[in-house]
């Protein structure tokens, strides 16, 4: 690794102007497990790193709001997430995802908004929280706006961000009636990253299904919803047939790529049975 | 290739010490190059071996991926910790009563992870004890015996006065 | 903690003694290498090839000399300023420090940039330009025997070795070692047998992955150089500096504390003579620290391809077996030529048959060098033959291990080479894993979309001869005593186990008992730290040194009128009047061997001792995913008497685990350039706590090595021999389909799932 300037400026709106909308080598870091992981990689060498762990303690910390919803602030770190009583009662989903997300250490170090700006289509959050409806806060110069977690990432490493914007808060709806799981298959060893991730959530009307979505992570270049799998579940009864017609629609017309976890026919074999095995696992509020 | 070197002070093992620390050195470095601590070490360089587990402030880090400057005023521990002033604790007792470990390379972080886990859960099933401790590696492969280890010191930790 | 002192009547062997160093290790304070730094020292960064076969037109360090911080940068002409032949290797002199003139593989080291700051030397490293002539390379261990693409031009062996003798010089070959065994006529058997089978089998490159990277300190004095350094051959590093260097033994001085894994993969020499020169040319101490990426461009277990036919009558009696088998060495022989040549004796399995035909060949390649890992190549064998020989079982529908018990080699009946079995429990590991696995009572076959099944299978292993073993027993004036050996510990216990043998001989403590660790200006020769021969070889010299100085005390008692019953310390008392003086006793342990002829491959005498392993797997596929998941594996073997039970136990397990990463999922993974897509840990993954078997058992069957130290032989890499063709059994007894490649994915299995099915999967 090679030398930086490191900065810790104490509000947001500082950490914003000491960013630079044209200059690559400048970027923010929080727990900067992903961005040492980068800078000893020597793929990105840094002239000013802007440290976000003394900016004001507003943005780090779980709370709900004043419609149920939750509201994250962007510097919590994972593991802060992952205890809080408040998520593993009203969206478990959430805490469950968490549990096997990377190892301990990272998800103590780790913050909710590195996560998401970093934008790794590996990454388990991001598909959870596209089906839940998640929404993230961004403030810039110019002041903030909201983007859907579904469209945050435009593809590999890559976000709607501009480098001088930071995400500062992440907004979960309540989850309410659905029903939501997150199954991911890993092909090498069982803590390798995932070949698939897949995230479901039902609402359920009686055993069919009233509304459903779908959202596959890994095997894409960014989390990717898949409507027409959706379209199936909609309306239909929770049984084998449905299933698989569903698993049929998912993997049909997708664009997937081989690699080391498996060729892209494989993976499409694994999103059609693990499609099913996500419905089921929502359905019966477990996984 | 100069680098503006910062002073860095925080609590180690529960003394007060302060270190000049170059903005990309690790904490690992640091604890290897001023303080002669030796039990966290860099292997995988990813997080994700563990054999440089490091407690910031309470908290389990991978020290190689962990910026020095960032445990400016936090509190550090490494598994030298407890040997220096309580001998050994029952963590270290049970790993070597029941043999879990061959090399030694990745054992102090094991042995932190798993004192992290008993003071999360005291009394974690076999499944937790397998996913807790599943981000650290063990090329010697004595996970069976580490498992042992972990309920061993969790029974002698409930009996304990 | 507390250590006794006293003398004790307690046997010393056969007690599950816990690890010596156990309180430095789970304290963080166990010393290796990797600890090291000296004052002045410079770190080096290497700079590594790009290309897998490639003339260097160009080295460009201007810029990395330029880099504030950076002390030298320094290349092979630099070390032909000292050394013109800088060369080296166990088998042959084939090994660069440096690259000259050419590349062979990618990560080949091509310079070093040496500098205080190891972050200025890594930064500077990247800043080093080659070019390099691209030449055509060969990658397959079977295309290399008659490919155009040459790896070496002219074959250079080291000349230690008798039976490569014949290859030095050659050119326009990518074999560097070719073994053939003929014992009786296979051929005509095989026209004549009721039934043939013919199968070829193939394994990966995976590697070693010691969680403490390759190490090496190089300290010049004044006329002498002293290398710290983690390896597990530390006399073999001395006398190759001392060849290389032109110097004379006594000033190489090498010196090995704990080893943080090893499995074969530190033997030999490394980086040793690479820090050797840097501190030659500096006049500094020099660390090189390699990364978790550059282990795998260092060495390697050796992918391989082994065709195997045999012919069986119609009640089951294996009569007849041709071995050919392709080595995949790399571009650097390391000990390739031995693994092909010992592994070769055992290549058709431990059966009974009396015409056998082996054809075993060590091949250049431009990959990363392969060398011994935990099997020394028994592994790659066991995988094909025990996987054939579960293939002739199901085709002619006889049960596993009956078939085996028909064929396999009982004691006294000559193995392949010639050679009688002695003290090889063969059968009884066999019968033992049909116990276990309660082979006889109805299985439970699971349903739906998880099928389960079960395998097994068994191996052995001839140790490595001849090698010798030398060690000193320092007995004190107060009866306390240290080992002098230079055993390397590197996590399989043999401090414990050496201070064992000691303590039994002398009626000692185990935990009263010093070990000195490798230090060749203090500890006595040892051929290495590898096969599992220490605790035989080790064993046997510390057995026979502690016997001598045992015998010493007593004549040394009966000098100054005590009988031998006397405390120690009194008789040192007597003699000299106050607390003075000490006893040495040495003990030197090399086996007989006869090599075998050139010709036939035969031998009367290949090995001072087998090793026996057997796997059994119970598994469970997802018909959908081809997920396997092992439920239960039981490993069984025979290692003499155990000299510390659980140590024992816990050398089959992790063997074991490791085996089972090497069969389901690590691989090394090269694209069509010969560049390696998967040097670290996050892309190569070993197995941790969630691929552990449900269920493991791990028992060594009562068994006595007479020639071994109290019964005891090696065990290091038992655990490996059965894991791989055990798993892929149970796959087809469990879903019916025979993979034949490893890892055993769960892509590969779906996939032949799909083709049993006749809808095959599209390739992309």
């Amino acid at each position: 690794m090679s030398p930086f300037e490191l900065v810790e400026p104490r509000s947001l709106h500082a950490a914003i102007h000491l960013l630079d909308p044209d200059d690559a080598s400048i970027r923010a870091i929080a727990g900067g497990t992903a961005v040492m992981l980068m800078m000893k990689a020597g793929v990105f060498r840094p002239r000013r790193l802007v440290s976000l762990r003394a900016i004001e303690s507003r943005f780090s910390g779980v709370e709900t709001g004043p419609g149920g919803e939750l509201r994250i602030g962007a510097l919590t770190p994972l593991a802060v997430l992952e205890r809080s009583a408040v998520v593993r009662r009203e969206w478990p989903v959430i805490a469950r995802t968490l549990a096997t997300l990377s190892n301990v250490r990272v998800r103590n170090v780790a913050t909710v908004g590195g996560h998401l700006a970093h934008a790794d289509p590996h990454m388990d959050l991001p598909p959870v929280l596209s089906v839940l409806g998640a929404r993230v806060t961004i403030a810039g110069p110019a002041g903030e706006r909201t983007v859907p977690v579904a469209s945050l990432s435009t593809g590999y490493y890559e976000t709607v961000l501009r480098r001088n914007e930071l995400i500062t808060t992440l907004t979960v709806p309540l989850q309410g009636r659905k029903r939501a799981a997150y199954l991911k298959c890993t092909i090498r060893s069982a803590d390798d990253w995932p070949a698939l991730g897949i995230a479901v959530a039902l609402e359920m009307d009686g055993a069919a299904i009233h509304d459903a979505g779908v959202v596959i992570s890994a095997a894409t270049d960014k989390p990717t919803r898949l409507a027409a799998a959706e379209a199936v579940l909609r309306g239909a009864s929770l049984d084998e047939a449905t299933l698989a017609r569903a698993g049929e629609a998912a993997a049909e017309g997708l664009d997937i790529v081989g690699d080391a976890h498996g060729s892209a026919s494989y993976k499409k074999q694994l999103l059609r049975v693990y499609l099913g095995r996500a419905v089921r696992a929502a359905a019966k509020g477990a996984a | 290739m100069s680098a503006v070197r910062r002073t860095i002070r925080f609590k180690l093992n529960g003394e007060a010490v302060a270190a000049e620390v170059a903005p990309h050195a690790n904490l690992v470095e640091v604890l290897q190059g001023e303080f002669g601590l030796y039990g966290a070490r860099e292997s995988c360089g990813q997080g994700l071996c563990g054999c440089c587990t490091v407690l910031v402030d309470g908290h389990a880090v991978s020290g190689c991926l962990y910026l020095a400057a960032f445990a400016d005023g936090a509190e550090v521990v490494t598994v030298e910790h407890s040997a220096s002033e309580q001998g050994l604790d029952a963590v270290q007792e049970a790993f070597i009563e029941t043999g879990a470990f061959q090399c030694g390379f990745c054992t102090p972080g094991f042995v932190l992870m798993t004192r992290q886990l008993l003071a999360e859960k005291p009394d974690p099933s076999e499944d937790e004890i397998r996913h807790y401790l599943s981000g650290n590696l063990c090329r010697c492969a004595a996970y069976p015996e580490i498992i042992d280890a972990v309920k061993l010191a969790a029974r002698r930790r409930k009996t304990a006065p | 903690m507390k250590r006794p002192t006293q003398p004790t009547e307690t046997p010393q062997v056969g007690r599950s003694v816990p690890r010596l160093e156990s309180q430095q290790k789970v304290t963080g304070r166990a010393e290796y290498v990797h600890n090291l730094r000296l004052p002045g020292m410079l770190y080096g960064k290497i700079f590594r090839a790009s290309v897998a076969h490639g003339r260097i037109r160009r080295i460009d360090v201007s810029a990395a000399q330029a880099v504030g911080g950076v002390y030298r940068v320094v290349t092979s002409d630099d070390i032909r300023t000292l050394l013109p032949e800088p060369y080296y290797g166990p088998a042959f002199h084939d090994q660069p420090i440096l690259a000259i003139d050419k590349v062979r593989h990618v990560g080949e080291p091509v310079a070093v940039v040496l500098a205080s700051d190891p972050h200025v030397a890594e930064e500077a490293a990247h800043l080093i330009v080659a070019e390099y002539e691209e030449l055509p390379a060969v990658f397959d261990e079977v295309q290399a025997m008659t490919s155009k693409a040459i790896v070496h031009e002219t074959l250079k062996p080291a000349g230690t070795f008798p039976d490569l003798k014949h290859l030095k010089g050659r050119t326009n070959t990518n074999v560097a070692l070719d073994f053939h065994l003929r014992r009786g006529d296979a051929e005509r058997a095989l026209a004549t047998a009721d039934h043939v089978f013919e199968h070829t089998f193939r394994t990966q490159q995976v590697m070693h992955t010691p969680l403490e990277p390759f190490v090496s300190v190089a300290e010049p004095r004044e006329s002498s150089l002293t290398i710290h350094t983690a390896s597990q051959s530390p006399s073999f590093v001395r006398i190759e500096l001392a060849r290389l260097l032109g110097w004379p033994e006594n000033r190489i001085r090498v010196k090995v504390p704990f080893l943080g894994g090893g499995f074969g993969a530190k033997l030999y020499v490394k980086l040793e003579p690479l820090v050797a020169v840097l501190a030659l040319l500096t006049r500094r101490p020099v660390k090189i620290s390699l990364t978790m990426e550059e282990q795998f461009f260092t060495l390697t277990k050796h992918a391989s391809t082994f065709r195997i036919k045999s012919g069986v009558t119609k009640d089951g009696r294996i009569t007849s077996r041709q071995c050919e088998v392709w080595w995949n060495g790399g571009a650097y022989a390391d000990i390739g030529p031995r693994v092909t040549q010992k592994s070769g004796f055992t290549a058709p399995g431990p059966y009974d048959i009396e015409h056998v035909a082996i054809d075993s060949y060590a091949l250049y390649t431009n990959l990363p060098p392969a060398g011994a890992l935990r099997g020394f190549g028994i592994p790659q064998l066991v995988w094909a033959y025990e996987s054939h020989t579960d293939l002739i079982a199901r085709a002619l529908k006889l049960d596993p291990i009956e078939f085996r018990r028909k064929n396999i080699l009982r004691e006294g009946r000559p193995q392949a080479t010639g050679t009688p079995m002695q003290d090889a429990a063969i059968d009884k590991v066999l019968e033992r894993l049909g116990v276990l696995l309660d082979w006889e009572r109805p299985f439970d076959r699971g349903s739906g979309t998880v099928r389960r099944g079960r395998g097994i299978a068994i191996g052995f292993k001839a140790c490595i001869s001849p090698t010798t073993s030398v060690a000193m027993v320092n007995v004190s004036a107060d009866g306390s005593c240290i080992v002098y050996c230079s055993t390397v510990d590197m996590g399989q216990g043999s401090d414990t186990a050496m201070a064992q043998i000691t303590g039994e001989v002398l009626n000692l403590p185990t935990e009263a008992i010093s070990i000195v660790h490798s230090d060749t200006d203090v500890t006595p020769y040892d051929m290495a730290t590898l096969g599992s021969r220490s605790l035989f070889h080790m064993g046997n010299a510390v057995r026979l040194a502690a016997e001598d100085a045992r015998a010493k005390l007593r004549a040394l008692a009966a000098e100054v009128g005590l009988t031998a019953e006397t405390p120690i310390a009194d008789v040192f008392r007597k003699k000299y009047g106050m607390q003075a003086g000490n006893v040495i006793g040495t003990g030197s342990f090399i086996p007989s061997y006869t090599p075998p002829d050139y010709a036939t491959g035969l031998t009367p005498n290949a090995t001072p001792f087998w090793m026996v392993g057997g796997t059994g797997a119970e598994v469970e596929v997802d018909t959908e995913t081809g997920h396997v998941r092992v439920a239960r594996l039981v490993n069984v073997a025979d290692v003499g008497t155990p000299i510390n039970p659980k140590i024992v136990a816990t050398q089959l397990s992790g063997a074991a685990i490791m085996q089972l990463g090497f069969t389901l999922f690590e691989r090394m993974d090269f694209d069509a350039a010969g560049q390696l897509r998967n040097a670290s840990l996050a892309e190569y993954k070993i197995p941790g706590l969630l691929d552990l078997p449900r269920e493991m058992v791990n028992e060594a069957v009562v068994a006595e090595q007479r020639t071994g130290p109290f019964g005891a032989k090696g065990v290091g890499e038992t655990g490996t021999f059965g894991v791989s063709p055990a798993i892929a059994n149970a796959i087809e007894d469990a879903v019916g389909v025979r993979l034949t490649s490893l890892p055993l994915s769960a892509e590969a299995v779906y996939r032949a799932l799909r083709a049993a099915n006749g809808e095959p999967l599209p390739e992309e």
